[in-house]
Formats: structure tokens, sequence, C-alpha cells
């Protein structure tokens, strides 16, 4: 992947309002990639087997040589060891912490080091510094879709809260330090907004209702635990919206941990950090068997990795915490059929 | 113990020593009630230290790598504040709350640590500690606790 295929294909996301084609630009190799003929294919269920990888939550400081760089190298390096290998990296968000250009910049070098092509979306941690404008200069659109050997690929920007610093007259600063916080007291809860769900009906007006789908968000798409905006306020509407589909795989960084949920159609697999690991929140989780054991403080990539998710001609999906250490209990150490 | 000859009981009658351990007596005192201002000002002060010490969960100045305490434990979960004093690998002892809050800022975020009875420590014990409030004590229990929920805010009024 040459430098400036790679910018090509961070900028040419959504312009075109619908499912977008990546074929011979996304692709490592034009034979891995069925993606022209993605949706009619789709209709006859068949997907090409493929293995993708994700990551999320590096929460990069602008500090030369801090810990999160090393992690986040590691995860690289993990995810280009996998055989075979995956078709394609998708980021789910917080690559900085604290919205400076600089932490995305170092964020970017690190994940161009990646063997193969990646889209990522942003968290609030990329983003309330200058209301995303230099994430959107490093990597483009904010929300996309592509389709992927019969797969349908949605990525969103779910953590949009309405404006609650102007009238309080803070400064960027004060408003970034604010989100910054997961128990923000002032900020209020997040979603993708209005726009993004016109745009996602748009999306999937012409998708047929068995195809494969697979949508990826910050946040997760059911409430979770709201304060800490463990949730997406419109994640209603946006299962509404794909209602419509035999079902629908829906992975979501934001929580740094293992937890699964199924609703409606869709199931719901949140992820690993390479910076710390979130705690369990105090609530009942219906599938309370898939979860990570408690980390330890002292080592500091406990609790942390990559995924990948493997796909078969049928969607059925393995997905597999990559965890760097050994906190998955064995009903998930090798992947949990979703 | 050689703090408590510094410290004024005003309610305290009578010290004893019994075989090394020091007990504390309190006898029948003529002293009204407290009265609800002194209540009131009372609780004030406590939930100044509960702010203070939230202010200091949460800044990146206790470290030196930009982490602060609510990282890892926001709302001041998995503290489980409930459970000390225990046995803590990291600390390789029986050691106490604090003592696992300087650890934190000397390992994971690499500043200096508090002195023990700093008014900063008491404010981020004081912190920690009404995160937990109502929470049964568990000595030792070994499952991670989250804070009490709490629907919006910090659980308490801020100035
Ligand atoms: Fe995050
Ligand atoms: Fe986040």
């Amino acid at each position: 992947m040459k430098k400036i295929s790679r910018r090509q294909f961070l900028g040419m996301t959504t312009k075109a309002g619908a499912a977008t084609v990546f074929a011979g630009i996304f692709a490592p190799s034009a034979s891995s990639m069925l993606g022209l003929g993605g949706v009619a294919e789709a209709a006859t269920k068949k997907i090409k087997p493929f293995t993708f990888a994700v990551l999320t939550d590096a929460h990069l400081y602008d500090i030369a040589d801090h810990k999160f760089d090393h992690i986040l190298e590691k995860a690289v390096s993990d995810v280009n060891s996998i055989k075979p290998r995956p078709d394609f990296v998708l980021y789910a968000g917080d690559l900085g912490q604290s919205g400076k250009k600089d932490e995305l910049i170092k964020g970017k070098k690190i994940l161009d080091k990646l063997k193969m092509p990646y889209k990522i979306i942003p968290g609030e941690h990329d983003y309330y510094l200058d209301m995303g404008q230099a994430w959107r200069g490093l990597f483009g659109d904010e929300h996309w879709s592509f389709n992927h050997n019969g797969v349908h690929f949605i990525g969103m920007n779910s953590i949009l809260v309405p404006d609650f610093w102007t009238l309080k007259g803070l400064t960027p600063k004060e408003r970034m330090g604010m989100m910054e916080e997961l128990e923000c007291h002032n900020c209020g809860a997040w979603g993708v907004g209005e726009k993004q769900l016109d745009w996602l009906a748009r999306d999937v007006r012409n998708v047929s209702p068995d195809t494969p789908v697979i949508i990826m968000t910050h946040s997760p798409l059911w409430d979770y635990y709201p304060r800490w905006n463990f949730q997406t306020y419109d994640a209603p509407q946006i299962r509404e919206t794909l209602r419509k589909f035999d079902k629908v795989i829906a992975i979501h960084g934001h929580v740094h941990q293992v937890v699964y949920n199924e609703i409606d159609n869709i199931r719901s697999c949140g992820l690993l950090s390479t910076s710390w690991p979130w705690p369990y929140p105090p609530v009942e989780l219906e599938y309370s068997h898939i979860k990570q054991r408690r980390a330890d403080p002292g080592d500091f990539e406990d609790g942390l990795g990559g995924h990948d998710i493997a796909l078969n001609a049928d969607f059925d999906a393995i997905v597999h915490w990559r965890e760097f250490s050994d906190l998955l209990p064995d009903n998930i150490k090798k992947g949990l059929k979703v | 113990m050689k703090k408590v000859r510094n410290m004024s009981f005003a309610a305290v009658t009578s010290v004893i020593v019994v075989s090394g351990a020091l007990i504390i007596t309190s006898m029948a005192q003529a002293k009204p009630p407290r009265s609800e201002t002194q209540i009131a000002q009372e609780r004030a002060a406590l939930m100044t230290a509960v702010a203070k010490g939230d202010d200091l969960w949460h800044s990146a100045k206790l470290g030196n790598n930009g982490l602060a305490c609510a990282n890892c434990h926001p709302d001041g979960s998995a503290t489980n504040v409930h459970t000390w004093p225990k046995f803590q690998t990291n600390l390789g002892k029986v050691g106490t709350l604090r003592e696992m809050i300087n650890w934190c800022i000397a390992v994971p975020m690499q500043g200096r640590i508090l002195e023990y009875d700093s008014e900063e420590m008491i404010a981020m014990e004081a912190y920690a500690t009404f995160t937990h409030r109502g929470v049964a004590i568990a000595p030792a229990k070994d499952e991670q606790h989250g804070a009490v929920p709490v629907k919006s805010g910090p659980g308490y009024p801020r100035h």
C-alpha cells in the first residue's frame, strides 16, 4: 500500500453518499477483493470468507516515548503477524487522548506501519479540542461505508454531544478537558445526530435485507452504562434503520473491555483498548460469561490487545480478542462465535 | 501512635494503655448534642474534602505521564475502598488504601507520592470512599466493585 493510495482510500469514503466501493485501491491485492459485486453477491448470501482486524483506544499522549506508544506499536505488529493476513483493519476511535494534532499525527505514523489498509472513526478524545478538524485533515470523513467480499461495512461518529460549552464560555481546551473525563458532569449523552441518521438511512436503502452488515461506532449501540457514555443516545433509531437486515454485527470501542450483548438483530461486541482497561460498571450483564478478568495494575499490558474477526460464507463470525496477557476465560479464549 | 498525643479529644475522658494497645474510653458527658448548624458545617467540611479529592483524582498533575487516577478509576470505581486493609500483591504486604493510592501515583502514573496524612491524600481517600457510600465493609473481598451509581453530576453538590 503506497502512501498515495492510502490517502486516496481515506479520502474517498462517503463522498458518493451511499455505499462506496473500494476495489483496486482498497484491497492489498485485487484477488482478495470482491467488493465491486458486494451488494449483488450478498443477495445470494455468499461471503468470500476473509479475516479483518480491529484496534481501538490507544489514547496517545503528546509525550515522547510514552508507554501507550509502545503498546499501540505492539498491537500493530501483532496484527501484521496474523495469518492468514487480515484484508484490512478497522480502528474504532480514541487514537489520541486530548485531541491534539500531534497525538493524532503520532498515531497515524504508527497505524501506517500496518501492512494492510485501515479505516478509522473518531472517539471523543480525538475530537473536542478542535471539533474534529485535525482528525478530518488526517483521516477524512467521520462516517463511511464500503462493501467487501459480500459484507456491507459501516462506520459512524457516535460521540457528538449537544453544545454545552458556548453558554458556559468554555475554551476549546476546557471543553476537551471535560470530555476527557469518562464521568463528565456537564457533557451529556452523545450520539450520531440527525445528519448521520439520514445518511445511514440513505446508505442502506438499496442494500438487500439478507446482506451481512457490520457496523462500527465508538460507543455501544445499546444502553450499557449511560453515565460513562457506554451508550449512543440515538442508537434506537440506528437499530430501527438496520432492523430489516437478517443479521448485523456491531463492534465498538470506548468501553476498553470485553463485553457482549444482543439486541434485536444486532450482535454487539466491545473491544479491548491499547491503553488501560476500564472497570466493569455496576450493572448486571445479560452475557456476563463474556467478560475479561480484572487486570493487574502493575502489568501495563494486562487487559489490553487487538482483535481479529474471521467470517465464513454464512456470515458466522469468530470474534477473537487478542489479549496480550491471559485474562480471558476459557469460553472465549479462542474466540466467540457471533 | 505518636500522633495521638498531639490531638485534642474533647469527649475523651480517659486514655488507658493495656498491654501495649491503646484503648480510648468515653464516659457519660454533660455536653449538649451537636446543633443542626454544627452538623451541617461538619458535613460541608467533608464535602469540601470530597470535592478537592475529586479534582485531584481527575488531575494529571499527580503523575508525570499525563495519566490521572480517573483514567482507570472513573467515579472512584475499582478502588474497592470497602476491602482495605488487605494483602495487595503490588505492595507485597497487608497495606492500606492510602498506600495503594501512592503506589498508583508512583508506578502507573510515574509521579511523586503524597504524604500519608497530607490534605491531598485525605481528600483523595474522602473522594474514593464517598463514591462507595453504603457499600458493606468486606475485608479482602476479591471482587472488583463499581462506584455507587448516580444518575448525573458527581452525586454531591459542587461549588
Ligand atoms: Fe477510550
Ligand atoms: Fe472513548
